[in-house]
């Protein structure tokens, strides 16, 4: 039986630190079976949450990114054009001894048509990363990332396989999923995801943590950075977030500044160190500033 | 338990958030799996079952504290002072006091039997928000100036909230402001130019769809096909040439203007390097290209070169015929690959020489001429206004008087150079011939757009040119 707190715990033992909400979402999603949507500003873990979901629950990720122009043959399925052809000329002998025994062009057209359903099997179907995960043996985790880089139709395509976990072949008919896997959807907020999807999944949207986790996660990841250090750093930050950066540091950042600060050997916060690592958190010349300016008022 | 969260995702719904039935039979099933024991768990299944989007988490959270906040034996019960406070916000928009609301119950009305109202009432009231809407931007405004079939006219789907026009930006041109840009504004014009670059972008994807293009690639075929044993499954057409839309930009930035033209400058800074080809001048009395400052200097620091004079001395009164002069002189003759020209000022010439016929000859150069002018329509013929006479070579003259209005303008255009439409064509004949029942809203905006223009080119016809001549003299000579 799982429960949130299970759930926490897990997660705990691959190194990310979840909130309730967190939680919550993903125990209804495991016990109802439906898609998360994750949405949050960039570098909050979005896709990190699959990852460490993947490996705690042992999971196999499959992973779908999603680009513009993303179609159903790079996400679903395709034909192996190839594979067919080249069976059709290994297989002429043989194809030629089994039509020869017909008496007239009709009964030979008829006979072909009877194996036509050989070249469209399994055999010849390449299994793109959602087909993969509905045919894995085992249950799998499909994350597909940054749904709002794809277009309409691609959001349109993922409609039925969503909600019904099923994937239509025209030449073979539908396929079910033989374990629905745990889908997430994860979405930087570029482009309004469309209300049809959003109605079919549930809704998780990650802001930046509060104080107490961001300190427990960058203590999670990096054991060595003391309580204090910690604390000094992520206060810091969050002051930074206000500042209405251009892209404010997320907790990528954090985690990047903390490994920086771990190399440096650091065991409190100055001026100077930071000087030294401020293009770990800024990443734009005007945002460069705006950090160097908010350390002279609070960093010695 | 149903019941209790049909009737909260009642509630929900006349706040604004829109739940389906199906989310409610989530939330239903969610609540059998976590369990009802303490209150956060229950805001959090509800919340991540039935609330699909972050700008209406706080309105959940608002709905749930008041919903779960009552009395155990009626949950949905709505206390009067609640509902008298609903109704003034929202019919005249003042907060609800409680000497209003006995001064209210002196008097027999709608409300004074207030403990009978129920939930339906209340929404019975939010048909009070539309009349009092006018937050419908630019569209709206261009709509009621020249289509007369407004029930006819579709709501535009695209108007949600997040397209809503940009807090930062006030409805009209804040006039007093001429200084540095503020943080806000700058991402609230990157906001701005990204939508309108997702818009655009979805508009030429499906014009190349529809375009046939063009012969067979025989090379880029057997390429494509070369794991096929060549037989052609993909094919590959050859395509036109790719359109590089070229954009010349001249901005007066003259004193009487500048609260616009500082705008604009944004805006171009903005769409620098992330849309097309543009050449900008600014000009006063002298002309100056700026197009290299503005794809390397960040947008305050061009302002303040600007404001400093060294490129236009800006103590000068602008002069649109020396300017027109200089600009053919100079740069008229490379100008290829008829660009679009757009030109932002007020055409008030300060009595100096006109030199219309410069217009004819950039408008020969030029794939489409546009006449951006924050003046209104009303004073375009007082004073030293020449908006007539430049605006007779013009395919168009805008009024524009908000940012919003701007980027809507700009939008239409960029769109029709992209997708090699209406703007060009439309030179060969009348633009009534290609009115017909608009399919969509984007068509029927634009015609009505080219409607209302219509009737300012009949107005700008040189027929009025004894009239100007006459109160022309008359005000040079009172000066």
């Amino acid at each position: 039986m799982i429960t949130e707190q299970g759930i926490k715990d897990f997660l705990r033992s691959s190194g990310y630190i979840a909130d309730s909400a967190i939680a919550t979402a993903v125990f209804l999603a495991l016990r109802m079976e439906k898609p998360i949507l994750i949405e949050g500003p960039p570098g909050v873990g979005k896709t990190g949450l699959a990852k460490a979901l993947s490996s705690s629950l042992d999971f196999p990720l499959v992973r779908l990114q999603c680009y513009e122009g993303i179609d159903e043959g790079k996400a679903l399925y395709d034909w192996e054009y190839g594979k067919q052809l080249l069976y059709t000329q290994l297989l002429r002998t043989q194809l030629d001894n089994y039509l020869s025994v017909s008496a007239d062009l009709r009964e030979a057209v008829e006979r072909l048509a009877a194996e036509e359903s050989m070249f469209f099997s399994m055999n010849f179907l390449v299994q793109r990363p959602i087909l993969r995960s509905f045919l894995s043996e085992k249950r799998s985790l499909l994350l597909i990332d940054e749904i709002d880089r794809s277009g309409d139709e691609f959001e349109a395509l993922l409609l039925e396989c969503l909600s019904d976990f099923q994937v239509s072949v025209p030449e073979l008919g539908v396929i079910e999923a033989k374990r629905k896997p745990l889908v997430i959807l994860t979405s930087n907020g570029t482009r309004m995801i469309s209300d049809a999807l959003r109605r079919r999944c549930l809704y998780l949207y990650i802001g930046y943590p509060d104080l107490d986790r961001e300190v427990a996660i960058v203590r999670a990841r990096f054991p060595q950075i003391c309580e204090e250090l910690a604390h000094q750093m992520v206060s810091f930050l969050r002051k930074a977030r206000e500042l209405n950066m251009r892209k404010p540091p997320s907790v990528s950042e954090t985690l990047d500044w903390a490994n920086v600060l771990t190399i440096m050997n650091a065991s409190k916060l100055t001026r100077e160190m930071l000087d030294n690592s401020v293009g770990v958190i800024a990443k734009h010349q005007a945002d460069l500033q705006m950090v160097k300016d908010l350390a002279v008022q609070e960093l010695r | 338990m149903e019941t209790v969260v049909t009737r909260f995702v009642h509630a929900l719904r006349e706040q604004g958030i829109r739940v389906s039935p199906g989310e409610c039979l989530d939330a239903v099933q969610a609540l059998g799996f976590g369990g009802v024991e303490g209150r956060e768990v229950v805001r959090a299944l509800l919340q991540v079952t039935l609330v699909k989007n972050v700008n209406d988490i706080a309105s959940f959270n608002d709905v749930f504290d008041f919903f779960f906040s009552q009395q155990e034996e009626n949950p949905f019960f709505i206390k009067p002072e609640d509902l008298m406070g609903a109704y003034f916000h929202i019919v005249e928009g003042e907060e609800f006091t409680d000497e209003m609301l006995e001064k209210r119950r002196d008097r027999p009305g709608l409300l004074t039997s207030a403990q009978e109202v129920t939930a339906e009432d209340l929404q019975n009231l939010d048909w009070l928000k539309d009349l009092e809407d006018d937050s419908d931007g630019p569209e709206i405004q261009v709509r009621m100036k020249g289509y007369k079939g407004k029930n006819k006219a579709p709501k535009p789907s695209e108007f949600n909230l997040l397209n809503l026009p940009s807090a930062a930006f006030s409805k009209s041109w804040s006039k007093e402001s001429n200084s540095a840009f503020t943080p806000e504004e700058i991402a609230d014009m990157h906001e701005i130019v990204s939508r309108m670059l997702i818009r655009i972008r979805k508009d030429v994807r499906r014009v190349k769809e529809e375009q046939s293009r063009g012969k067979l690639h025989v090379i880029r075929t057997l390429q494509k096909n070369y794991r096929n044993d060549m037989v052609p499954f993909l094919v590959s057409l050859r395509c036109k040439k790719k359109v590089r839309p070229r954009l010349v930009v001249l901005c007066d930035v003259s004193f009487s203007v500048s609260y616009a033209s500082r705008f604009m400058l944004l805006l171009l800074h903005t769409l620098h390097n992330r849309l097309m080809e543009v050449r900008s001048f600014i000009f006063n009395q002298e002309l100056a290209e700026i197009s290299n400052l503005l794809t390397n200097m960040p947008v305050n620091a061009l302002l303040e070169v600007i404001d400093s004079g060294s490129l236009v001395d800006m103590d000068d009164n602008s002069d649109y015929g020396k300017v027109l002069v200089n600009f053919k002189k100079r740069h008229l003759e490379s100008m290829r690959g008829n660009p679009t020209v757009i030109i932002l000022g007020d055409a008030r010439n300060n009595y100096n020489e006109a030199n219309e016929w410069v217009m004819d000859e950039i408008r020969e150069k030029s794939g489409y001429l546009l006449w951006l002018t924050p003046e209104d329509r009303e004073t375009w013929q007082r004073g030293d206004c020449m908006i007539e006479q430049y605006g007779a070579y013009c395919d168009k003259v805008e009024y524009v008087k908000s940012v919003d209005e701007l980027s809507v303008i700009l939008e239409d255009l960029f769109r029709s150079i992209y997708t090699d439409l209406a703007p060009r064509k439309r030179r060969n004949g009348d633009d009534r011939d290609s009115m017909k029942e608009p399919d969509d809203y984007k068509d029927y905006y634009k015609q009505a757009k080219a409607m209302v223009h219509h009737d300012h080119r009949m107005q700008l016809n040189p027929s009025s040119e004894a009239w100007r001549k006459h109160f022309g003299t008359f005000y040079q000579k009172k000066r």
